[in-house]
């Protein structure tokens, strides 16, 4: 383009030209252009698109905020309250407002005020950033002192805060650690499952005992706010709100009174013994309700929601005893003694023998094969009918009617209808209470042996299962369940924990009712039969539990000396586990109860002094005498 | 009276005075709520307006010729200005822009850029014969470098590329060649690596965050975006006056100054930000009117300069808003809340009327009225002076 202006053809007259003209209106000209670009985007921006920004504005102002609702409580049958909700200071992040740069310091920082591992703490964020606009919990129930540094200096925590939140508190958590559980974080694995479920990845949830089983009703219904936020987060005004709605409370079927007396007399008991352990359940024999379910050693719940020292939780979980599980429904024992019943209603019912029908006991029986089968008194018991046998726990009357004799041509029960007998009393399935990791127990059959043991089933086999060892496996629960069921007349009742549920109001929400699981295929002579069998176990002078006898009321009942392999005593003889299981009072029974010490030798030595202690201070309220003070007391270093 | 009233050129005067209206309602509306009178910036900017408004049109009645004196004078003040804000500046938001005089704050960049266009314009008016020579392109380069290259210090990018454009439309017009236009942008392509290499990192963040606002939202993208967000919600005619969540909730960040447009295409809509847009098409486009309509060369290269200045600035700020162009941080002249600009801008407004004014006559003179619109060189008969 020529660079000088061409004499103008319009000149006036003389004006001197000025160059640069058309120049000038090229520039002019290029800022139109440039206007009109403007103009045109301004069109896309605020006709075209405006509806996203709309959107977008709209996002921007509105917060959603989910209000927790806060936990159902747990309280005992008279209405005691178990569990709190106490206030705590918990930190929470809005990632939104944290920017990735900064990530890294500002979490090593909070590890250092809270105490939570980095790990932890960059795993909630990654789960934290899925929502990024909502507030995450990083950690719970950090202490005032932390709180207030975090609060001095949110400068360098962008998108940090504090909020109170609440923390289980448990009242009597150190006598209800098995039935309360506790509540904790999700595990890491089980985010995903609890998500589906509409449960924040940053929630305490039930982890173990009624807090885990009814997780979904105590938890209740979030409730949503939405609020319009200012640039800074700033709430200015509430858009819309949902209350949450307060999870259900539950109402126990244990008192815990109850439940601390009978834990007492077991731990007595118990600390007569170099590192006892043992298991007691106690029931209703018309309804299946639990009065007391103790299992020693056991922890305190309040040791997971507020902090244990780590000493004292390397020593919960290295205990071989596994204080951490509930022996009375995950522990799985050969019943001893406690079973022989099932063969004896077994072999009336399926007319092996007559009530009367006597068996010659001589205190051993030596099969065809060689093998010989002992009875636990080596010089027998002469001839015994069903009573007796039950009452002074033949080995030998039990061998004959389930198994067969091949001498005297005695044909058995047999293992097929003895296992059927077994699984009507509620034995191989778990019983249905509301508690979690319940375990279902072992009846053995000649298909479970052939198919996991790869053996045949023989003969001894029947009579180890009908004297309740070998392969048998039970919980004391599934015993104490039994011996309900004989008690009450035949029905076997599933074990009710929850009596109700409420509402946050305190209306009942839902009654438990009582359920019949199975009644037993049994007459009502033939158990009858068996009842006074093990009237006679206690009250007549040959029994072998005199020492369940209690003063303030008739008790029936059964020991039980399970063997299981393990090393050998001084005299060659296995370690066992002491049981002892019935009911009282004998006629029309209110307490129905399974009592177990581990490897406590005896059963009518170890167990059945319990037994007596949980009837004594369950007929009258009163705590019996200690152990070693009682007339009868032996030793438990003292063995026969 | 009547007659110096006449003289104005008054589609440039109504024009600025509704800029700076719209800026002094988009004020009103973020002013804080118990801010009375003075503390108001809205009704500061108001009083600095007609303050402003009262010193161009005493300009518009000195011949702007004068300025031919002062220009060296003025150049090199303001240069002295600006390296005295570099040592002893208000530091503040990791830059040294300004520094205070008692109450006052005194920004030196804003004055510069006229003192800059003056002394560019006498340059080159004085040299008509060789402005197609390289040397003279080149050493009226060096009269922007050198104060661009103060601002640039502060550091300041955005005003010191205002420079450049100023001295592209003035070089332009003044007849240079046209691959000489492209030296600095053949010097800038060059000195890309290295500038890079020495830049400030919120510089570097600024040109990645225009390539890709979406990227980093919460950090220098944020503004864009939300910029963005404003002006599209705004939708035909806006949420009204002191209504729109964006900017009332202060999701829209330095509302009052970068992005008041985007604050005003949310509360006015596109008719507002069409208005806005309008209004300063026709101040640029008189301007150059004015520049064309000039008796000599330097009345024209002050016009063109001081269009090239509210052009480029506008163009960047409202391309900044829309998303056409990358954060820079310059204001929207006139609208902006912004108190050394707006005078500057108000007394370079003024230097146009005088331009204007005095395009053909010594003062006073009745030829002066009978301008016929449109008729770019009916500028009435001529009178001494020429060049």
């Amino acid at each position: 383009m020529e660079a000088h202006p061409r004499p103008a053809a319009r000149t006036g007259a003389g004006q001197p030209r000025v160059r640069g003209t058309r120049r000038a209106l090229l520039l002019g000209g290029a800022a139109l252009a440039a206007n009109t670009a403007l103009a045109a985007r301004l069109w896309q921006l605020q006709v075209v698109e405006s509806d996203t920004y709309r959107e977008q504005a709209a996002l921007n102002r509105a917060r959603t905020r989910t209000i927790q609702p806060l936990r159902g409580l747990i309280y005992d049958r008279n209405r005691e309250p178990l569990v709190a909700n106490a206030p705590v200071f918990s930190v929470w992040l809005t990632p939104a407002e944290l920017p990735s740069e900064r990530e890294g310091p500002v979490m090593a920082n909070l590890a250092v005020l809270t105490g939570e591992r980095v790990e932890d703490l960059r795993f909630k964020l990654s789960q934290a950033r899925l929502a990024p606009d909502t507030p995450a919990r990083l950690a719970r129930a950090v202490p005032r002192e932390s709180a207030l540094t975090i609060e001095e200096r949110r400068q360098d925590l962008p998108g940090v805060s504090v909020h109170t939140s609440t923390r289980r508190e448990y009242g009597h958590g150190e006598i209800l650690g098995h039935i309360l559980g506790f509540t904790g974080p999700i595990p890491a694995e089980e985010v995903e499952a609890y998500r589906r479920q509409g449960v924040r990845f940053d929630e305490d949830i039930g982890l173990a005992g009624v807090e885990r089983s009814l997780q979904a009703r105590l938890r209740g219904r979030d409730g949503e706010q939405r609020l319009e936020t200012d640039a800074f987060g700033r709430a200015l005004h509430e858009l819309s709100f949902t209350p949450p709605q307060v999870g259900q409370h539950a109402v126990l079927t244990i008192a815990v009174n109850e439940q601390q007396a009978i834990r007492e007399i077991l731990a007595r008991h118990l600390a007569l013994r170099e590192r006892g352990a043992g298991a007691v359940i106690v029931l209703r024999p018309e309804s299946g309700d639990i009065v007391a379910m103790v299992s020693l050693p056991d922890y305190d719940s309040n040791i997971f929601t507020r902090g244990a020292s780590s000493e004292s939780f390397a020593l919960l979980v290295s205990d071989p005893r596994r204080p951490l599980i509930n022996h009375t429904i995950s522990g799985l024992y050969p019943p001893g003694s406690t079973y022989k019943v099932i063969a004896a209603s077994g072999a009336l019912e399926a007319g092996v023998v007559l009530p009367q029908s006597k068996i010659h006991c001589d205190g051993r029986l030596v099969l065809p094969s060689g093998w010989a089968f002992d009875d636990w008194l080596p010089q027998g018991h002469g001839f015994v009918d069903l009573q007796r046998a039950i009452a002074e726990s033949c080995n030998i009357y039990f061998y004959n009617v389930s198994g067969g004799n091949p001498y005297t041509k005695l044909q058995g029960l047999g293992n097929r209808r003895l296992a059927e007998f077994e699984r009507s009393f509620g034995f191989g399935q778990r019983t249905g209470i509301d508690l979690p990791g319940e375990a279902s127990g072992l009846v053995p059959t000649s298909e479970w042996k052939n198919k996991n043991l790869q053996q045949p089933w023989v003969t001894g086999d029947t009579y180890h299962a009908a004297i309740g060892q070998g392969l048998v496996q039970v919980t004391p629960l599934q015993i104490a369940s039994m011996y309900a069921a004989i008690g009450n007349g035949g029905r076997v009742m599933r074990p009710r924990l929850i009596d109700r549920m409420l509402d946050q109001h305190g209306n009942v929400a839902e009654r438990i009712q009582p359920q019949v699981r199975s009644v037993l295929p049994i007459t009502a002579v033939n158990l009858r039969l068996l009842q006074t069998g093990l009237y006679r176990a206690v009250n007549e002078p040959q029994g072998t539990g005199p020492r369940a006898r209690s003063a303030h009321t008739i008790v029936a009942g059964k020991t039980g000396t399970a063997e299981y392999s393990g090393a050998r005593d001084a005299e060659g003889r296995l370690p066992s586990h002491a049981w002892f299981a019935g009911y009282a009072p004998a006629e029309q029974p209110e307490y129905a109860f399974a009592v177990l010490v581990r490897d406590g030798g005896e059963g009518s030595f170890a167990a059945a002094p319990i037994a007596r202690d949980i009837v004594d201070y369950l007929m009258t309220g009163d705590m019996p005498p200690l152990p070693q003070h009682r007339p009868d007391f032996i030793s438990p270093d003292r063995r026969l | 009276m009547l007659l110096r009233l006449a003289r104005i050129e008054w589609a440039t005067v109504i024009s600025t005075i509704a800029l700076v209206a719209f800026g002094v309602l988009m004020l009103s509306t973020t002013a804080e709520p118990n801010a009375a009178g003075l503390q108001n910036q809205a009704v500061q900017k108001a009083v600095l307006a007609v303050i402003g408004l009262a010193l161009a049109f005493a300009m518009a009645h000195i011949d702007y010729r004068a300025l031919l004196g002062v220009a060296g004078p003025i150049y090199l003040l303001g240069i002295a200005a600006l390296i005295l804000v570099l040592l002893v500046g208000d530091f503040d938001l990791g830059a040294r822009r300004w520094f205070e005089v008692g109450p006052i704050v005194v920004q030196p960049s804003e004055f510069m850029k006229l003192a800059a266009i003056i002394a560019l314009a006498r340059y080159l008016a004085d040299r008509p014969d060789s402005t197609r020579s390289l040397r003279t392109v080149v050493l009226s380069l060096g009269i922007m470098v050198i104060p661009a290259g103060l601002i640039f210090l502060e550091p300041d990018l955005g005003t010191a590329l205002i420079f450049g454009a100023i001295w592209m439309a003035m070089v332009f017009v003044a007849g240079a060649r046209w691959w000489h236009l492209l030296l600095p942008v053949l010097v800038g392509l060059a000195a890309f690596p290295f500038a890079w290499f020495f830049a400030q990192d919120y510089m570097r963040q600024r040109f990645v965050t225009f390539l890709d606002p979406s990227s980093d939202p919460l950090g220098a993208g944020y503004n864009v975006l939300q910029a963005r967000i404003s002006i599209g919600s705004g939708g035909w005619f806006g949420h009204g006056l002191g209504q729109g969540s964006q900017s009332q909730l202060e999701f829209l960040r330095v509302r009052d100054t970068d992005f008041i447009f985007a604050m005003l295409g949310e509360q006015l809509g596109l008719a507002g930000t069409l208005g806005l847009l309008g209004f300063f098409t026709l101040l640029i486009v008189q301007s150059l009117v004015i520049g064309l309509r000039a008796r000599d060369m330097f009345g024209r290269l002050l016009a063109v300069g001081i269009a090239g200045m509210l052009f480029t600035q506008a163009f960047v700020n409202i391309g900044m808003n829309v998303g056409l162009m990358p954060v820079t941080g310059i204001t929207l002249p006139l609208v902006s809340l912004g108190k050394n600009s707006l005078l500057v801008t108000l007394v370079a407004i003024g230097v146009l009327l005088s331009i204007h004014s005095h395009r053909a006559a010594a003062p006073f003179r009745q030829q002066s009225m009978h301008l016929v619109r449109g008729s770019l060189t009916s500028a009435g008969p001529p009178r001494g002076l020429s060049q």
